[in-house]
């Protein structure tokens, strides 16, 4: 490169320096070469209007050059003046090019600016719908959670009511036991029954004694305190006498007992009388001891709300 | 009459001994070119206009020489292309420079196009 340049500079100076001394031809080569380079730059709109002023000095420089010319001045001189304006233009040349790159610089950071705003609008936009969207499911969740906090407690109040009820249930049933067993009352296969002994009636007649008071007082109370519980009262007798006899005898007393129990304020529609006769003795009837166990009255409780309610 | 021919014969020679030597130092114009040629060589324009900037400081040294050789004219001469020379390159280094640049800034543009793109279709 060196070399080349040296030979090129050297090769010039030696035919400037030879012109200086020579005579004057009519056209020069660098002056031609000097026009059109200046002519190729002053036509490229790029120099012309980002180098305006490199532009008019190459124009100066080949103006001089041309008067050189045109005037019959050493050849070295209009070569000189050449090679100045040739020089220029390239200046020129470059300062336009350097020009155009800043101004495309500048453009390209103007676009990059732009389109950071675009990415931050886009991403704000992202993030507020994001944030929406977030809302939206916090809000179905909070919805959802509100519906399964309400099912929770209508589940605890249910839960409540449930075991209430059966608490008043259980204490309800514990409640009849305990009056039951103070009318000394019998579970048997056939349900609670509470039996009425004879020494409540005179013998061979349905009349109620005074003795019985007490215990058609509990009974009525009993009753009046569970209003759906109903009873069958059934008569027996011994097998002292006729049957039909005793058939009749174990009706009226079985009717004595509900009418007592009516007449205490207890519904006649709670009960329904049955007569055995001496049917169904619970004991012998072969001696008196037997006989006198077989004259009863038996209070037979329907199937009780309170057992159902405790199998339940 | 033989004496015109004489005179415009003196006249010649002396013009011609005129333009071939006696000129004074161009002593502005060697100081000019030297700045210039200190002004355009800094790193950036021998790494982006290496082959111009060794024209102009050559050409300096070219110019030295004929200032020693007491060659007047041709040291002006080579001082006056050192300076244009040396703003040639100098120029050059600094559109090569602002074209790097250019590029640069228009990869940066087009990778943030992409990546808006990029976004934009997720």
């Amino acid at each position: 490169m060196n070399t080349k340049y040296l030979k090129l500079i050297g090769a010039m100076t030696v035919a400037g320096l030879m012109a200086a001394c020579a005579s004057h031809p009519d056209t020069n080569a660098a002056l031609e070469h000097a026009h059109n380079r200046y002519d190729a730059a002053a036509g490229n709109p790029q120099v012309a209007s980002l180098a305006a002023a490199e532009l008019q000095r190459a124009a100066t420089t080949l103006s001089e050059a041309d008067k050189a010319q045109k005037d019959r001045e050493p050849t070295s001189r209009v070569e000189q003046l050449a090679y100045l304006s040739s020089q220029r233009v390239a200046i020129a040349e470059e300062t336009a090019s350097a020009r155009a790159a800043e101004a495309n610089t500048a453009k390209a950071a103007a676009e990059r600016d732009r389109l950071r705003l675009a990415m931050r609008t886009q991403e704000a936009d992202a993030a507020k719908a994001q944030a929406a969207n977030a809302n939206a499911n916090a809000a179905n969740a909070n919805a959802n959670a509100a519906a399964a906090d309400a099912a929770a407690a209508a589940a605890i109040a249910q839960a409540n009511r449930d075991q209430a009820r059966v608490e008043r249930r259980d204490a309800r049933l514990a409640e009849l036991q305990a009056q039951l067993q103070d009318l000394q009352a019998k579970q048997t296969d056939r349900g609670m029954v509470v039996t009425l002994g004879d020494v409540l009636f005179d013998t061979g007649k349905a009349t109620l004694l005074p003795a019985s008071r007490a215990s058609m007082d509990k009974l009525a109370t009993f009753f009046k305190a569970h209003p759906d519980q109903r009873a069958t009262i059934e008569g027996y007798t011994d097998s002292v006498g006729s049957a039909e006899y005793n058939q009749n005898l174990s009706q009226r007393r079985a009717q004595a007992v509900m009418s007592e129990l009516v007449a205490l304020g207890v519904p006649a529609d709670r009960f329904t009388t049955r007569a055995y006769g001496e049917e169904r003795p619970v004991a012998s009837n072969d001696t008196s001891a037997g006989r006198q166990l077989n004259r009863r009255v038996e209070i037979l409780f329907a199937a009780l709300p309170a057992q159902t309610v405790s199998q339940r | 009459m033989t004496q015109m021919p004489r005179f415009a014969l003196l006249l010649a020679i002396a013009a011609l001994l005129g333009a071939c030597a006696s000129t004074p130092e161009p002593k502005s114009q060697m100081a000019v070119a030297e700045a210039a040629v200190q002004a355009a060589n800094t790193p950036s324009t021998s790494e982006n206009a290496p082959a111009e900037l060794q024209v102009a400081v050559d050409k300096l040294a070219l110019a030295h020489k004929a200032m020693n050789d007491k060659d007047y004219e041709r040291a002006r001469m080579l001082a006056e292309q050192t300076q244009v020379d040396a703003q040639a390159a100098e120029q050059k280094a600094q559109a090569v420079r602002s074209r790097k640049a250019a590029q640069a800034s228009a990869d940066a543009d087009r990778a943030l196009r992409e990546e808006l793109a990029r976004k934009s279709g997720s």
